[in-house]
């Protein structure tokens, strides 16, 4: 396949802007304001485009929502804040290919109507941040970003505005919040952010990947890019794969590639020629598969079928030597620290499961204690505001769910064996 | 009309609710934590999630709204299983320490715990700990107890506007912090405290010292402070006032206080009260018994009027005191001493003010209600800060603020800088020219109406230009372009009339240019008011030209129908004001005076020279609960009842008359019974058995309160325009009096102040009068006297915060500390007038107006030194 998204990317000084319209770069632009807005959500939605944050809302249905909206102004915002541990797909967007990025927010502001967009970025991404405020100066001076782009009186604003720390501030709500100024909560919705959103404005939340591939659907048009992989969620994809593999790393791949490929194909298989012991498919939050699994299509509809999710496409790779009940211990720790504190199940069960499998990964796990984790968790499951307690609460589940005997071995024999 | 069944029960709705409160409309229970219904929905503990047919997740009831056809269960069994699960979630980090948490027995966490909650533990690990360092002298926070429900926050800041606290931290660690460190650096209205559903946030008033269920008694009555006259429930064991607590759904505070009315309620249980009655005797006050007293009084008043005649006899009555004392108080006046020779110190501003814009707009004028202040587009604010004066007024002005009202204030306004105001600052003393460029400015856009000729004849003439404005008052042609845009394309505007306006130079003409703004803005005035029942005290006669009702003593035929009613003949000359009563003093024309819990000695400027005049004066008789520094120079004092231990009623600016209730039993006699005992004494008839009694013959007598009853009182339709008359229309031409203006100084444009320091009085939020002394809590808060002043007088001057500095005008000198406020007038020094011997009127002069008759404050030019 054609690299769209990380396009140029060997190329030492691909974020600069001179690079970047050397291979076609600032060419969907032109061509999208020659559009109508309708006319673009409209291919974009010929597309199948679905956004590429986790939970793969489809794009254009978000923007229609959104500019049906008679408030103004509207704001266009960029998730940047890639916190799912295990991502780092739109890191290699945000320093190797900015560009791309900023064409891609111009093409949807227009779409939206929207003269305002911000990208949140993940504030441990200091050096993202300094090439984004570099190429953000560029397409001002270009003529990219501006009051007249391209001088067809077309207003688009673009500024970063950095995060601090916090994973929450991924989730859409708690994004406004922080951008605000306010402390990183989630909010109640409805209202949604398409109708109430930053500073009580329709705003249009989509990740850095989502975006970047606007220049592209504009380029050949919906119909072309709907046929790359999946059919029900076509598109490239970028999947970037930790752990114990070979060649880790991000691979840019049809939507859909299986996990089979993704590990043995592309990234050299696993490391040392060890076994694969489990596969972590999306993200932290997505639930672990043992590798009976990795033949199943990564992508939003065929992953539920085998009991995960695509999540961010975040594949960390597990073999033979590690304890699973310390990867559930340390997501766990993960969870119980990124817990904003708003709602009671995930403010004190994340905690409690931390507890519970500290005890058990260091050998004081005690007779019920496996139960009594499993009914922590479903007293979470389901009950908590957001979906980071609902992920901490299913990290849990699954574990068991799938190596249950790991963790009955660690109470009986009071310790860890991998130590 | 909206359809939902919860429970398999059909409910319709007119408009959508949360499910919560259609569920609660329906009699159906739902458990709740976060939710409270004066704040902003949140969803946090989760504890009240539902079932919801054809939505897979389970759903929070507090946020989700009804729709119709919605299919709701809240008693399933994994209902039952969440409920327990939320609760035990929430006890396994907290102390249970329930045999010793004061929040034991009304504790919203035990209560649900108790019905819904888990039998046993099954946490084993250590709880969790909050760093300590929570001290603070009123509010006691206890974090391991809280639950992170944040409605504290919610209350501080969205309600409350004083955005003090917050939930610091992450997740577990969350707990809740002022901005300002350990110790609270805020409102103290308290408001945290009532809505927080644990022991995490209390009171330290009562720590420790009762439980929930062993309360005696509670009563509702109303604050003893200021004007606005909020509803307050007393709650009393063993005759001691344990607490003070709000109530949802009382008309003018629904469920809200300030920290005067909460926290200050303990000068009643006061170790220094008075208890027997005085008598000065070698010159030194001695205990006597009440019969030597009443005697005494009587006799001297008695020889005073034979030999002196009525005129050289005065009354000062009281603003703290309920209508019923004061009522009897004005009768005994006119009717024993046969003098008009009474007044109030709501002649320093209130009587005047109010007194001015009914004579333009008629009876009622300044009568609106408080919360309608948030239903305004614009509230334009002069003369005060309403959130320290009436703290609950400025609340209203808050959420006005909140729901995009505009904030329009002339002078910077401490409580109101967070809420956006547009404001205007006129350089010191220019606050006139400012006025009549608003009034041109405004005649220019709307034109005069026409409908009010009095009014117009007084305003047409005014014509101020911009540049004037500029020049004199230092304020930019846009901000003030600005300022008129806002003002002028309001709808429904408020204006917030505050004392200092009456007690600023050309006062009665100000208050002829904001009427006119009034009526130029078709808005509504609120007349800020400091004491509980000043508007009372006016209704109820006690001033020198007027009866009861405000039945204006020189119509022969309104002082036939009191004649008639009271069966006596009535004085017919006005009477002195409270500053002619102090000038007679001093040239030895007024031989007695009767005050009634007032403390002239401190309450009015120049009070050294109140202080010289009352010395003059044969025979003083002060009641009050207090020995006061008017006391002191009494020949009798009488110890009366407080607020809390009698019953009656007061009126609030809203004039709204409200039930005072007897809390606590004390013995003793309430103001009007000891003025009737001396009545008997004098040979007059005044038969009354209680409170009631009095009442009845208000009812009778006045015509603005005609028919009123207790029981009406009671039901809260007691508000102005109620059945009596009221008078309308205009009576009086409208005199002003507008002084020439002060002199430029050198400089030229900068107003009069350049170079020069002014003494100004500053009202804080923490005190009233003198009364606050006495309530240890508001001392704890703001404990003594300071001078604030401006950064560039600190800098030109090197002083520093907490510096002691001499203080001194023409009349005298105090030492103080020194405060620096940014915001503060740079050519301003500001002093309060509530502590003892360090009173601004110690170092004020001051000059009436001759219409409104307030003491003009203007001027009082100051000097500042560093004493170390
Ligand atoms: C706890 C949490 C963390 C999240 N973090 C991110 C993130 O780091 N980046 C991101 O793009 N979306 C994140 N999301 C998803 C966003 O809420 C949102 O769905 C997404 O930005 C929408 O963009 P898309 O439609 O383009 O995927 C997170 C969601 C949750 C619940
Ligand atoms: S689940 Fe609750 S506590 Fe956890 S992050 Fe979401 S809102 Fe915060
Ligand atoms: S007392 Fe009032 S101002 Fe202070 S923190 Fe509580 S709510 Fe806020
Ligand atoms: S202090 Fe009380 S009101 Fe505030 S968050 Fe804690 S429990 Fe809730
Ligand atoms: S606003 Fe006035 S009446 Fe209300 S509690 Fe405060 S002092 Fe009392
Ligand atoms: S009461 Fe509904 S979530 Fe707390």
């Amino acid at each position: 396949m054609e690299k769209v998204l990380l396009k140029n990317t060997e190329n030492p000084n691909s974020a600069d802007i001179n690079e970047y319209k050397k291979v076609g770069g600032y060419q969907s632009l032109p061509k999208a304001f020659g559009m109508q807005p309708k006319e673009i959500i409209e291919e974009v939605k010929k597309s199948g485009l679905r956004g590429r944050g986790g939970a793969g809302f489809p794009a254009a249905m978000k923007w229609t929502f959104a500019s049906a909206d008679p408030k103004s102004p509207k704001y266009l915002l960029c998730n940047a804040d890639e916190g799912e541990p295990g991502t780092f797909k739109d890191r290699q967007i945000l320093e190797k290919n900015p560009h791309l990025l900023i064409e891609g927010m111009v093409i949807s502001g227009y779409a939206i109507g929207t003269e305002y967009g911000f990208i949140y970025l993940r504030g441990e991404y200091p050096a993202a941040k300094d090439i984004l405020n570099r190429a953000i100066k560029q397409a001002y001076d270009s003529g990219f970003l501006g009051d007249n782009i391209l001088g067809k009186g077309v207003k688009f604003q673009l500024a970063v505005h950095q995060g601090a720390g916090a994973y929450i501030c991924g989730e859409e709500t708690a994004l406004i919040e922080s951008l605000e100024g306010d402390k990183g909560q989630p909010r109640i919705k409805p209202p949604f952010p398409v109708n109430v959103g930053v500073f009580a404005k329709p705003t249009v939340i989509n990740n850095v990947e989502t975006l970047s591939n606007l220049p592209y659907i504009i380029e050949v048009g919906g119909e072309v890019y709907s046929k790359i992989g999946s059919p029900e969620c076509p598109g490239p994809k970028l999947y970037c794969v930790s752990g114990h593999v070979e060649k880790p790393g991000v691979y840019e791949l049809p939507m859909g590639t299986t996990l089979r490929e993704i590990i043995y194909t592309h990234c050299g298989g696993i490391k040392n020629g060890k076994k694969l012991k489990a596969v972590i498919p999306g993200g932290i939050s997505t639930p672990v598969l043992p590798p009976d699994n990795i033949d199943c299509k990564m992508d939003f509809v065929n992953m539920p079928k085998h009991g995960s999710m695509l999540g961010s496409g975040a594949v960390i790779v597990m073999d033979e030597t590690v304890c699973l009940v310390r990867v559930c211990y340390r997501a766990l720790k993960f969870f119980e620290h990124e817990s904003c504190g708003k709602c009671t199940p995930c403010r004190e069960g994340t905690e409690w499961l931390r507890k519970i499998l500290g005890r058990i990964e260091n050998g004081e796990g005690a007779e019920g204690d496996i139960d009594l984790m499993l009914s922590v968790s479903s007293n979470m499951l389901g009950k908590t505001f957001c979906p980071l307690g609902d992920g901490a609460a299913s990290v849990v589940q699954n574990f068991v769910r799938h190596f249950r005997p790991e963790f009955e071995e660690h109470v009986k024999n009071a310790k860890c064996r991998f130590k | 009309m909206i359809t939902i069944t919860i429970n398999g029960k059909e409910i319709k709705l007119e408009k959508p609710v949360t499910v919560l409160e259609a569920a609660k409309s329906a009699g159906i229970k739902i458990p709740t934590l976060c939710s409270h219904e004066q704040l902003e929905k949140y969803g946090g503990c989760r504890l009240c999630l539902v079932e919801v047919e054809k939505i897979p997740r389970l759903q929070t009831a507090c946020t989700l709204m009804v729709a119709d056809g919605m299919v709701i269960k809240t008693e399933t069994e994994q209902i039952a299983d969440v409920r327990r699960g939320i609760l035990e979630f929430l006890l396994i980090n907290h102390p249970l320490d329930c045999p010793y948490c004061d929040k034991a027995g009304e504790c919203e966490l035990q209560d649900l715990v108790v019905k819904y909650g888990p039998a046993t533990s099954r946490f084993k690990e250590k709880k969790r700990k909050v760093p300590g360092g929570l001290e603070d002298p009123i509010l006691v926070r206890n974090m391991e107890r809280c639950i992170v429900c944040t409605r504290c926050v919610r209350m501080c800041e969205g309600v409350q506007g004083a955005s003090a606290i917050a939930v610091i931290n992450r997740g577990g660690h969350s707990h809740i912090e002022p901005f300002s460190g350990g110790r609270f650096d805020c409102e103290y209205c308290g408001n945290c405290v009532s809505v927080c559903p644990v022991g995490s946030i209390m009171s330290r008033l009562h720590r420790h010292s009762y439980r929930p269920w062993q309360l005696m008694s509670e009563t509702e009555t109303i604050c003893p402070y200021c004007g606005v006259g909020c509803t307050l429930v007393v709650q009393v064991r063993d005759d001691i006032i344990k607490r003070v607590v709000p109530r949802i759904g009382t008309p003018v505070n629904n469920g809200l206080l300030c920290s005067r009315g909460r926290f200050g309620y303990e000068f009643v249980g006061s170790k220094e009260r008075l208890t027997t009655p005085l008598i000065k005797k070698n010159g030194m006050l001695e205990q006597a018994t009440w019969e030597e007293a009443i005697s005494l009084v009587a006799k001297r008043l008695g020889e005073i009027k034979d030999n002196f005649g009525s005129s050289a006899m005065g009354g000062i009555a009281s603003p703290r005191c309920t209508n019923e004392d004061n009522y009897v108080f004005q009768k005994f006046m006119r009717v024993v001493l046969e003098t008009n020779n009474i007044d109030s110190t709501a002649r320093t501003g209130f009587a005047g003010a109010q007194g001015f814009i009914e004579n333009i707009f008629g009876q009622g004028a300044t009568a609106n209600i408080i919360p309608g202040l948030s239903n305004s587009d614009a509230v334009f604010i002069i003369g005060g800060d309403p959130t320290a004066i009436n703290p609950i007024l400025g609340l209203q002005i808050r959420a006005c603020s909140r729901g995009g009202g505009n904030i329009l204030t002339i002078g910077h306004i401490k409580g109101l800088e967070k809420f956006n105001p547009v404001v205007l600052k006129p350089e010191f003393y220019s606050e006139t020219v400012l006025l009549e460029g608003i009034v041109s400015a405004l005649k220019n856009k709307k034109g005069l109406p026409g409908s009010n000729q009095k009014l117009e004849a007084k305003v047409k003439g005014i014509n101020t230009a911009v540049e004037e404005i500029g020049e004199k008052c230092g304020i930019t042609e846009e901000d003030f372009t600005k300022f008129i845009e806002i003002l002028s394309e309001s709808s429904t505007p408020s204006i917030v009339i505050g004392k200092e306006i009456a007690q600023s130079s050309g006062g009665s003409y100000k208050l002829l240019l904001i009427s006119a703004i009034n009526y130029l803005m078709n808005a509504r005035i609120y007349l800020l008011s400091e004491r509980a029942n000043e508007q009372g005290l006016l209704d109820m006669g006690c001033a020198p030209d007027l009866l009861p009702g405000y039945r204006t003593l020189t119509f022969a035929e309104f002082r036939k129908r009191y004649e008639t009613a009271w069966k006596v003949s009535l004085p017919e000359k006005t009477g002195l004001s409270i500053f002619e009563m102090i000038d007679a003093a001093k040239n030895g024309s007024l031989k007695a005076v009767y005050i009634m819990g007032e403390n002239p000695v401190f309450n009015l400027p120049n009070s050294k020279a109140v202080e010289e005049a009352l010395k003059n004066i044969d025979f003083i008789v002060v009641q009050d609960i207090f020995l006061t520094e008017t006391g002191k120079l009494a020949d009798v004092v009488l110890p009366a009842l407080s607020w809390s231990e009698k019953d009656g009623t007061f009126t609030n600016m809203e004039r709204r008359i409200q039930r005072l209730r007897k809390a606590v039993n004390r013995e003793g006699m309430e103001d009007w019974m000891i003025i009737a005992e001396i009545s008997k004494n004098m040979g007059a008839k005044f038969n009354y058995s209680e409170a009631e009694d009095v009442f009845k013959e208000i009812a009778r007598v006045s015509p603005l309160y005609r028919d009123m009853t207790y029981e009406e009182i009671e039901k809260g339709d007691a508000i102005y325009p109620y059945k009596g008359e009221p008078l309308r229309g205009v009576t009086e031409e409208i005199q002003v009096h507008n002084p020439p203006e002060p002199p430029l100084s050198k400089g030229g444009l900068r107003g009069i102040a350049a170079g020069k320091l002014y003494l100004r009085l500053e009202r804080p939020l923490f005190h009233s009068g003198t009364l606050s002394r006495k309530a240890p809590a508001l001392v704890n808060i703001y404990p003594e006297a300071v001078a604030r002043i401006s950064l560039a007088t600190a800098k030109s001057l090197s002083l520093k915060a907490g510096d002691i500095v001499k203080v001194s005008t023409k009349i005298g000198s105090l030492e103080l500390p020194v405060e620096i406020d940014k915001k503060v007038d740079s050519s301003a020094i500001m002093l309060s007038n509530n502590f003892e011997d360090k009173g601004a009127f110690s170092l004020m002069e001051y000059t009436i107006d001759p219409v409104i008759k307030a003491p003009c404050l203007d001027g009082n030019e100051a000097k500042i030194e560093k004493v170390k």
